[in-house]
């Protein structure tokens, strides 16, 4: 597997640089356990809070009849500081606030199940472009793919609601409008646990802004859950010079067993 | 060949700025914050498997009894692209590791947070403490 981690080794290494590296002493003649109590680090200080790096810029590539072609390998989507959070309904309020409250122990993505849309999931997503289909590859939570029909207008008639429902994709300039409906109810939009219901209706607007830099506006309709729709304003960025790995969740699922939560 | 350790000698916070999330599972369901755990040992084992990897330890108490511990890692697609690779840990390898005890109580079972190496050399766990999929 090829991988190019220049950008990653330059990035680090300035970290290292800003900083004196870390040289203790190792007690490795010494062996023993020690159980602290002592926070390592503090969660807040270490979540990822930031945009993932800017991709190359450069032209927008293009399709043979001229339309942007998404076609790359792109870093799991990040949502914008500072938007609105969503307008829950008062059962959608109480059961989110149960699943934070218990640590998210019961989130199906830590079963090895599929996010859903528009779940975000830190791991790689590979776009493929032909004029009739974009398909999504996704490299986590699960090794799966999403099919974006560019084909048609109308949605099928869905008899089994569907993990990733039913998407046509329509063009608006340039930009990707792909509407999606058809959902079963099993995935949860984030670790938070925002629930939906069958009525869920996801509209995603892809827009790639140059050639290494994608913006997605994500338009959330859920009647039954939120008593307006939930907009959310994510980016990703070009990933350049690797392929995508393998991730097969249910390899070794170990965690499971132990999620107890609260 | 030890690829990749160089770039991953830094402190953990300012490593975490420049990380995409690593969310599997939410940390706090499975680890306790608070239960902070530091064990010395020698590499026995290093499991590459999704979702997360993880590298088992023999683990020598006041006694001399020798405990094989079992550390998780972050999922192989962050550990790659921190420079991780399958044969970073050799078994033989003597490590101290800082990490997290599981809630449940599991022994001999913890979070990998940071890991030093027999030069001093502290490397990032890859731990999915650092979860953020929102």
């Amino acid at each position: 597997m090829k991988r190019n981690y220049l950008g990653w080794t330059v990035s680090l290494a300035a970290a290292g640089l800003m900083l004196p590296l870390a040289r203790t002493p190792a007690t490795a003649q010494d062996p023993q356990i020690q159980v602290t109590g002592k926070v390592i680090t503090p969660p807040g200080a270490v979540a990822p809070k930031g945009l993932p790096p800017a991709g190359p810029k450069g032209p927008v590539p293009r399709m043979p009849d001229g339309k942007p072609d998404f076609s790359g390998i792109w870093n799991g989507q990040r949502a914008l500081p500072n938007q609105e959070p969503p307008v829950m309904l008062p059962w959608a309020e109480k059961l989110t606030a149960e699943r934070t409250n218990n640590y998210s122990a019961d989130d199906p993505e830590a079963r090895c199940l599929p996010g859903g849309v528009p779940r975000a999931a830190p791991y790689h997503y590979q776009l493929v472009q032909t004029p009739k289909l974009l398909l999504m590859l996704v490299e986590g939570n699960i090794h799966t793919y999403r099919q974006m029909f560019l084909d048609r207008r109308e949605h099928l008639k869905i008899t089994e609601p569907l993990w990733y429902g039913d998407s046509i994709g329509s063009w608006d300039g340039e930009t990707l409008v792909v509407d999606t409906a058809g959902f079963n109810e099993k995935f949860w939009f984030d670790m938070a646990g925002h629930p939906h219901t069958t009525q869920l209706h996801v509209v995603e607007r892809y827009h790639r802004r140059d050639f290494g830099n994608l913006d997605i506006g994500i338009t959330i309709e859920d009647p039954g859950t939120y008593s307006k729709p939930w907009v959310i304003q994510r980016v990703s960025s070009l990933e350049t010079g690797i392929e995508m790995s393998e991730y097969v969740c249910n390899e070794n699922n170990s965690d499971v067993l132990h999620l107890v939560g609260k | 060949m030890r690829t990749g350790w160089g770039v991953l000698v830094a402190c953990p916070i300012l490593l975490a700025l420049v990380l995409p999330a690593l969310a599997h599972h939410s940390f706090e369901a499975e680890y306790d914050f608070n239960k902070t755990l530091k064990v010395t040992g020698t590499v026995t084992k290093m499991e590459w498997m999704n979702p997360h990897a993880h590298f088992y330890l023999d683990v020598k108490d006041a006694s001399g009894k020798v405990t094989n511990w079992n550390f998780e890692l972050g999922a192989i697609p962050v550990l790659l692209k921190q420079g991780w690779r399958k044969d970073s840990l050799k078994q033989g390898d003597q490590v101290t590791v800082e990490g997290y005890l599981p809630k449940d109580g599991t022994k001999s079972m913890a979070n990998a947070r940071r890991v030093t190496l027999p030069d001093g050399r502290r490397v990032f766990g890859g731990s999915s403490a650092d979860v953020a999929d929102k």
